[in-house]
Order: structure tokens, then C-alpha cells, then sequence
């Protein structure tokens, strides 16, 4: 591996579906020839564009997982990570955009900045990612590239710089004429392989002179040494523009707009020149880890590879030849026959093969310095871990993950189902934290939880491929909870004589509620009323009473038990007595308590354009929401609310549809609070008939 | 056979039963204690609030001295009595200006030592809507759509509203007569945050450069001075600010009003 840093970038290439993004990282893998055919996404040769590697994904036309792939261009590196587009698997796109340092936009010429692009672009701007725009699509008929320029800068509020012009458009679309070199450039042979240099067409001249004049105007912004070239008339040399434009670029302060058509074979070489030139290697990005004996304080790493290591695992992928774990190292060196620690379990790792990726195929490498990414094979980690050197404690991402929202019982169809079905959960629990799975001990059934719908879905959909499990699944369940508002106290003796040992305990004292914490025990007795050694067996009373709540069979949390009195007997009394004893006192003081049954709320927060602003209010307010507020951004505005979770199923499709697919929004677990007593009453209802139907 | 149901009740569920009218009576008992102990009172404005329908209200201090924290109080003593507030912010984002409503009414909860802070705070917010708009991107007929959006949704109607941060700079005059119209029409009482400065001359009588232009506008006006260690809140038009009635402090530490009492 070739060890200048300058001489590396990490990209993504963030699009609309059917924008052309997998058609446009198709052609770039050709012309680096990483290989040797082409194909199209839904192809009609049956295999498919390579980056696209799950069955899905191929079938639905969109990129799910991000695979990450490596080509070279002009003596550059270029690692390109396939990022996912849709919203909902917001930890796949939050982890692929925390490796990249710059990204290729893709618009399309004909349908211009859509939803997902508004999407795309403010999960960009989220993660601080510098881009480039490609407007691609240019030879389909209505394509406007100006008007998608237009969109850039009204809808996203980019400051474009136009880099090029078509010649021709629609069916007529030739080629692009260069505004920095001044030379009209066509893309000749089959595959579009040789790029042409002429003479700009005398009728396009004038239009390239005014529009190159802007952009000098516009690049010497950020160089002063450009600034000072026009000042004193001196020659402005094509090194000139490009520094100043790069320098806007880093600063996320200015969008080059680059023209094309990836399907054509048109205006792809330039881009890939463009991203060497104008995208940021990993020296001109900040990256920051945490420090973990520093309360998490963000430390900035240097991007030498002689310092210790610290590297994120941002991507795991089950082959046929075992785990692969896509990896980026931000300092130091991963070398084969190295030592690392995973942060997060602290177990030391010894590091096998370290390969290069190239979507389904693999080079083996020596070493992944600083700036690089790679994969390894054979370590045992989940995605998101962050591995480092020995004896330092930086980790890449916090160790926070959200606890799931949302769970329902999966059913395999038949015996083949169920082995393969523990599989596909022992590997998806492992590549994405947020989604859970656990047998539930009462009813045996096999549960799982994410966060959110969506998640769950597409989980499903992902077995029935992989793995072959046809499940059936239940409606999504909501956890409710049980607590109590009031102080009570209980006294209860538990006595039972029907020939043998006895049993006999006595127990009194109080519940009352308690704020941040499940469950709290207090033992206030005193001169013995109750021995001490059956104190323990008390609490295991009170505490698997709380398992199951005697009002609806809810966990019960939010509890402080003070016992304070109680009376044993020398023969009679045993554990098994004051367990039972116990377990009467809570019900009795639980029913004395005022227990009301609560429910998960979850902080939502939607962004919308402002436009719809009005109408996702209402949704909100339609499912119980308590609108916290609302953020106007310009464009956009950002709503927040509180809304009760069972309230939330289906309003990714509802938001969808007021918005017409414009607005996301992410929910996350805030609160457990009282339920409203009419919903209470329904929800007591439909458990009593449950109940009946089972008798 | 079935006799009348309460019969079949233990004594244990009929306690029960009368228990819930103690607790809820507990957190409106809890609430009216704290609108009575409102300091405000002190200024001689009796119960419920400063301003009329369609009146303004402007709370003026130089930059740090106390405007948010001030309002907001008065906006948390609206709210406990039930009465819905709209807070405006053109500086801070929603998060922000949600953690200034929980940092004063934990601070007024340690005060009065409430211990079912968490429930009172529960029933209290939904009378609170947080708005936020960037100071460029803020227009009358903008919040005008946004507000006959909430009302006619029957999302949030606001009693009062608060509007943090708006620019009394030569543009103003013209949203303030728009505001005033707006105000009068749906029966709201505004209060705004005016931000003098030291430099700036003051015009006749001391009213600060700010309001010099549109001071007919505002039946209210409270300045915030910094007199040695303590905020001294001043009545400067309005009740009270013929010196007929006591001044009273922020504590600087709390930024809470003094409860001199």
C-alpha cells in the first residue's frame, strides 16, 4: 500500500434511489479498473452492479448495507463507501458517514433535488461531510441541469459553483466543456474509455467565459493568492482555481456542481479527477474520540501512524469464509500479527488477515495506516467497536446505545426455519446494536426489538433471503408498566396448618413510590420481630412480586418496600413462609396504593420542510402528542414531541404521505408516563376478554 | 343476587377512592401556593397577569443581566394556573430554551421545597409551545400562519406570548404594530425581551434607545439594573413605576425574583 496520506480519499456517494448511484460507483469501479464489465442495478443480465451485494437490495433497487470498496485514479487512493440513502436504518448511515471525509452528491438532471437528495443532504450536513454535486442523468430527455442548480442553491441552500457546461442535452448530450481548463471534453469508444480534449463549439464560447469568470469570482473567495492574481492582472493559472474551489470544499462553504450521465459513460472521468482534487484527504479532517477515563471528553487524533492505534469498526459482514470486519483507522497503524484491545469488551485481539475490499472481492494487505480503511478477518466484535493500542482507552463512539422501542414475536414456518432463523439473529444482533433478540421465558416465543418499524422489517425481509427462515410474526408490542402514586402500608400473616410443618410469617410495613429507581428495599425492623435471616427471603418476596404486576401483569417499577414489623415462629417459620407472606403484603399494600399503569413516551423529532410544518403537527397531535415545539430553519423546520409510543406504529407511513416523503423523523425512548384513564380502561378491557377467550 | 355495588367494596378501595381526589387536590393546592407566593405580587399587581388582552409588555436590561430568566417566570406562573404560554425565541434553539423552563422551575421547586416536583412539572407543561425562529427568518405574518395553524387544529391556543430576542433595532416598528393588531384580535397579551446597551443614549425620561420609537405601544415596561451585587427589577412604565410601590431583586445567584417576604 502506498503510504502518502495526501494522496488518499475516503468518499461516499450519497443519492436519491434511482438516481443513479449504483450505475455511477459501477462506472467509476470500471474505469479504475477494479472491473472489467459493467452491469446495471435490476439488470437484464441477472447479476447485478457489484456494490449492491445483498439479494434485497438488488431486487428493491436500493442500498441497504454499505460495503466498502477501493480503487485508484491518477495515482490517488479512493475508498468509496457505499452509503445507504433511506432513512430508516439510521445507524447503518450514521456509521458509514462517520468514516468518510468528503461525498459525491448525485442528483438527477431530470427529477432534481427529491426528498431523499433534501434527506441525504442534511444527514451531510449532520455529520459535517464536505461533497461535490453530480448531476447525472443529463441525456434523459427533460434533463435541466441548471434547474437542478437552481434546487441546489434555493432548496438546500448550497453555494454552487458551476465546474462545467453540457454540450447538448437530452438525447443530444455530447460531452462537458471544462470551465477551469477551457476545453470541451468527450468521452469516445464503447464504455466511454478515451476522453477527448477539443475546442469549445464556437456557440457555447461565450456562455463558457461568463460562466468561468464566475467562478474565479467565486473560488478567489477562499485563496488569496488567486485574489491577488486578479487584482494585479496576472495569469490565473488553472492550479489557482482549483486550490481556492478545494479550499471552499474543506470549509464546507462552497458545492462544485459537475455534470454527466453514468449510464451514457459521460462526465466520469472528470469527477473522478474532481474528487482528487477538490475532496479532502484525511489530513484536512478533525476526527475526535472519546476519552474514556475522562467522562467521554472528545480528544483530537493525529493522523501519524506512529502514534498508538485507534481505530473504528464501522461495518461487519458475514461471508462465506467467516466475519469481516470493515475497519478505519484514524491514528497509528493495524498491521497483520498486531495486538489490539477492543474498547468496548476489553478483550485483546490478535490480528489475522487484513484485506483490501472490493465490494465481493478481497486483496490481502500488510498494514491499514492512519487515513485508511480495510477490512480484517477472524476478529470477534461487534459493529461500532473501537479497537485501540494497548494501554491507551480512547473509544470512537460513545457507549451509548438506545435501549429498543418496538418488539414483536417472530414464528418460524418449520423446522429448517427455526436453525436458520438463530443464525440470522446471532449475526444481526452482532452487526447492529440497536436490534435485540431474546426467547421470552413465559410464552417461549422468540422476540425481537429495534427501533422502530421499519427496522424490524427490514430485519424479516433480510431473513427470508439470507437465510431461508419464513417466519410469521406478530402485531408490534408496546411495554407497558405498572406503579403505584401513594404511600400504603401492608400487614400481612401468612398461615397455613393442614397437617405437617406448618407455615407461618408475618410481615408489615409500607410501600410508597419512588422516583429513578425500580426497586428499592428497606428493612426498619427492629428487636428481631422478624429474624434476620429470613430478611433476604422477604425481599426475594417483594421483588419477583414486582415481575408481574397484580393490576394488568405489567412489570412494576417505581417502588420503595420498608418493612418495619413482622412476627415468626421457632418451627413454623421458614423462607418459603416469608417469601409467600411477602408476596400477599405487596398485593395488599399495592391495592391500597393508587397503582396506575404507565406507558413508554418517546421523544420525536421531525424535520419537515416548511411548508408541511402545519399538517405534521397535526399528525403528531392526532396520536397523543404533546408538541414541545417547533424550530424554524429556513427551508426547514424541526419539530418536537412527546408521543406516547403506541401511538407512533405506522407513522412512518403516514409522515410519508403528508409530506409526500419529504419530512424523517427519528424517535427515541424519553419517559415512562401515566396512561390516560380512558386508555387504561380499554386497554384493561381487552385483556379481560383475552383472558376469557383463553378460559 | 346483587346488592348496591358499593356494598361489595372493601374498605380498602373505598380509601382508595377518596384518596384520589386528596392527591389531585394536593397538586392544585401545590399550584395555587405557588401563584400566591408569586413576588410579582409585590410590584401591586394583584393576582393573574400583568397585561391585558392585546396589551405589551417589555422586560429591558443590557445583555446577561437576567431578560430570559425573569420571563420565563413569569411565563411558569401563567402556566400554573393553567393558562397557555408561547414562547418565541429567536436566539436559542428549542432544547435550549426547554432547559431554561426546567433549570427556573427546579430552581423555584427547591425554593418552596415542593417534593412532587415531577407531576407538577408534568401537569404545568403542556400549557408551555416553544417556537423558534432565526432572527432573519422571523415575520409577523410567519408566526401569524403558524399560530392560526396551532388554533385551528386546536393544537395550542396561546394566552400569552413570549417573543425572546427580537431586534428593536429601525425595521421593528412595523412588526410591533402588526404584532399589536394580531394580539388584539385573539385576546393574547405579549412580552417581549428589549436589549439596551450602555453606550446607547437614552431619550427623554430615561426610556432607552429601544423603545424610544415605539414606546406608545407598550403599557408595561420592567428594567433590570444591576445595582452592586444585586438585580434590581424596576417598574418603568406601568404600575409601580410612579415609586407608589416597593422594587424588588433577582437573586443573582438563582436568577430567580426575590421572595422579600
Amino acid at each position: 500500500m502506498k503510504k502518502d496520506i495526501r494522496n488518499v480519499r475516503n468518499i461516499g456517494i450519497s443519492a436519491h434511489i434511482d438516481s443513479g448511484k449504483t450505475t455511477l460507483t459501477e462506472r467509476i469501479l470500471y474505469y479504475t479498473q477494479r472491473i472489467h464489465t459493467m452491469h446495471d442495478v435490476k439488470g437484464k443480465d441477472g447479476v447485478g452492479a457489484t456494490m449492491d451485494s445483498m439479494e434485497l437490495e438488488k431486487e428493491r433497487g436500493i442500498t441497504i448495507a454499505s460495503a466498502a470498496t477501493y480503487c485508484e485514479w491518477q495515482g490517488h487512493e479512493i475508498n468509496i463507501i457505499d452509503t445507504p440513502g433511506h432513512v430508516d436504518f439510521t445507524i447503518e448511515v450514521e456509521r458509514s458517514l462517520r468514516v468518510l471525509d468528503g461525498a459525491i452528491l448525485v442528483l438527477c438532471a431530470v427529477a432534481g433535488v427529491q426528498s431523499q437528495s433534501i434527506t441525504v443532504d442534511q444527514q451531510m450536513k449532520r455529520y459535517k461531510v464536505p461533497g461535490i454535486a453530480f448531476v447525472n442523468k443529463c441525456d434523459r430527455s427533460g434533463a435541466n441541469p441548471d434547474r437542478v442548480v437552481r434546487q441546489l442553491k434555493e432548496k438546500l441552500e448550497h453555494n454552487t459553483v458551476t465546474m462545467q457546461l453540457p454540450i447538448g442535452l437530452e438525447a443530444d448530450f455530447e460531452g462537458v466543456v471544462d470551465l477551469v481548463s477551457m476545453k470541451a471534453i468527450y468521452f469516445d469508444g464503447d464504455k466511454g474509455e478515451q476522453v477527448r480534449q477539443e475546442e469549445i463549439p464556437s456557440d457555447l464560447r461565450q456562455a463558457a467565459q461568463d460562466h468561468r469568470e464566475m467562478l474565479i469570482d467565486q473560488a478567489s473567495m477562499f485563496s488569496n493568492e488567486l485574489t491577488e492574481a486578479i487584482l494585479e492582472e496576472k495569469k490565473v493559472t488553472a492550479e489557482m482555481i482549483i486550490a481556492g474551489i478545494r479550499q471552499g470544499v474543506v470549509e464546507r462553504r462552497l458545492t462544485p456542481v459537475f455534470i454527466g450521465s453514468a449510464y451514457k459513460n459521460k462526465g466520469i472521468q472528470p469527477l473522478l479527477d474532481a474528487v482528487t482534487r477538490l475532496l479532502p484527504c484525511p489530513l484536512n479532517v478533525d476526527n475526535q474520540a472519546l476519552d474514556m477515563n475522562n467522562e467521554e471528553q472528545p480528544v483530537v487524533l493525529s493522523n501519524e501512524i506512529d502514534k498508538p492505534l485507534v481505530a473504528l469498526a464501522f461495518k461487519l459482514e458475514d461471508g462465506p469464509y467467516g466475519q469481516l470486519t470493515y475497519i478505519r483507522v484514524y491514528q497509528g497503524a493495524l498491521a497483520k500479527g498486531d495486538t489490539i484491545i477492543n474498547v468496548r469488551t476489553g478483550k485483546k485481539v490478535k490480528v489475522g488477515r487484513v484485506i483490501r475490499m472490493h465490494a465481493d472481492q478481497m486483496e490481502d494487505i500488510e498494514s491499514i495506516p492512519a487515513g485508511y480503511i480495510g477490512a480484517l478477518f477472524g476478529v470477534d466484535c461487534a459493529s461500532g467497536d473501537s479497537f485501540v493500542a494497548p494501554g491507551i482507552s480512547l473509544t470512537m463512539t460513545s457507549m451509548y446505545v438506545p435501549e429498543p422501542v418496538i418488539s414483536l414475536a417472530i414464528f418460524p414456518k418449520d423446522n429448517k426455519s427455526e436453525v436458520n432463523v438463530s443464525k440470522a439473529l446471532r449475526r444481526f444482533t452482532k452487526e447492529d446494536p440497536t436490534f435485540k433478540a431474546y426467547v421470552n421465558e413465559e410464552t417461549g416465543d422468540t422476540i425481537i426489538s429495534g427501533m422502530g418499524e421499519l427496522h424490524l422489517e427490514v430485519y424479516i425481509e433480510r431473513m427470508r433471503r439470507e437465510y431461508q427462515a419464513e417466519v410469521t410474526t406478530s402485531p408490534p408490542r408496546v411495554a407497558y408498566r405498572e406503579t403505584i402514586t401513594q404511600k400504603a402500608e401492608f400487614d400481612y400473616i401468612h398461615k397455613k396448618q393442614t397437617g405437617g410443618a406448618g407455615q407461618f410469617a408475618r410481615v408489615a410495613g409500607y410501600l410508597e413510590p419512588v422516583q429513578d429507581e425500580d426497586f428499592v428495599f428497606e428493612n426498619q425492623i427492629v428487636r428481631g420481630a422478624i429474624p434476620t435471616q429470613f430478611i433476604a427471603a422477604c425481599e426475594k418476596g417483594f421483588k419477583n412480586s414486582m415481575q408481574k404486576g397484580p393490576k394488568m401483569e405489567f412489570l412494576v417499577t417505581g417502588i420503595r418496600v420498608v418493612i418495619n414489623d413482622g412476627a415468626s415462629h421457632s418451627v413454623d417459620s421458614s423462607d418459603m413462609a416469608f417469601q409467600a407472606a411477602a408476596r400477599s403484603a405487596f398485593r395488599q399494600g399495592y391495592a391500597k396504593a393508587k397503582p396506575v399503569i404507565q406507558e413508554p413516551i418517546m421523544k420525536v423529532v421531525v424535520e419537515t420542510p416548511t411548508d408541511f410544518q402545519g399538517a405534521v403537527m397535526s399528525t403528531l397531535n392526532q396520536r397523543r402528542g404533546m408538541i414541545v415545539g417547533s424550530q424554524d430553519e429556513g427551508p426547514f423546520s424541526v419539530i418536537e414531541a412527546q408521543v406516547p409510543l403506541s401511538e407512533m406504529f405506522g407513522y412512518s407511513t403516514n409522515l410519508r404521505s403528508v409530506t409526500k416523503g419529504r419530512a424523517q423523523f427519528t424517535m427515541e425512548f424519553l419517559t415512562y408516563k401515566q396512561l390516560p384513564q380512558s386508555i387504561a380502561d380499554e386497554l384493561m378491557k381487552k385483556a379481560a376478554e383475552k383472558k376469557k377467550n383463553v378460559a | 343476587m346483587l346488592l348496591n355495588p358499593e356494598l361489595n367494596k372493601t374498605n380498602a378501595e373505598l380509601l382508595t377512592e377518596n384518596i384520589i381526589y386528596i392527591k389531585e387536590r394536593n397538586i392544585s393546592m401545590l399550584k395555587n401556593e405557588l401563584v400566591l407566593k408569586n413576588p410579582l405580587r409585590r410590584m401591586g399587581y394583584q393576582s393573574d397577569d400583568i397585561l391585558k388582552g392585546g396589551e405589551f409588555g417589555a422586560v429591558m436590561a443590557r445583555a446577561g443581566v437576567g431578560k430570559t430568566a425573569f420571563l420565563v417566570q413569569l411565563a411558569l406562573n401563567s402556566m400554573l394556573r393553567e393558562k397557555n404560554v408561547l414562547h418565541i425565541s429567536l436566539n436559542d434553539p428549542v432544547k435550549k430554551v426547554s432547559l431554561w423552563y426546567k433549570e427556573v422551575f427546579n430552581r423555584i421547586a427547591t425554593q418552596y421545597a415542593i417534593h412532587q416536583s415531577a407531576q407538577l412539572w408534568d401537569t404545568v407543561l403542556p400549557h408551555r409551545f416553544i417556537m423558534t425562529f432565526r432572527v432573519e427568518g422571523f415575520s409577523v405574518p410567519k408566526l401569524e400562519e403558524r399560530l392560526t395553524d396551532l388554533i385551528e387544529q386546536n393544537i395550542f391556543k396561546p394566552h400569552a406570548i413570549i417573543i425572546d430576542g427580537l431586534p428593536f433595532d429601525d425595521a421593528v416598528n412595523q412588526d410591533l404594530a402588526d404584532l399589536k393588531n394580531l394580539a388584539s384580535r385573539q385576546g393574547m397579551h405579549v412580552w417581549f425581551t428589549v436589549r439596551t446597551h450602555r453606550h446607547e443614549e437614552s431619550g427623554p425620561g430615561g426610556t432607552p434607545a429601544q423603545l424610544i420609537q415605539v414606546a406608545d405601544l407598550f403599557e408595561v415596561a420592567i428594567q433590570l439594573v444591576p445595582v452592586g451585587k444585586q438585580i434590581q427589577i424596576k417598574a418603568f412604565k406601568g404600575l409601580g413605576s410612579q415609586g407608589d410601590q416597593p422594587d424588588l431583586m433577582l437573586d443573582p445567584a438563582t436568577m430567580l425574583i426575590q421572595d422579600q417576604a
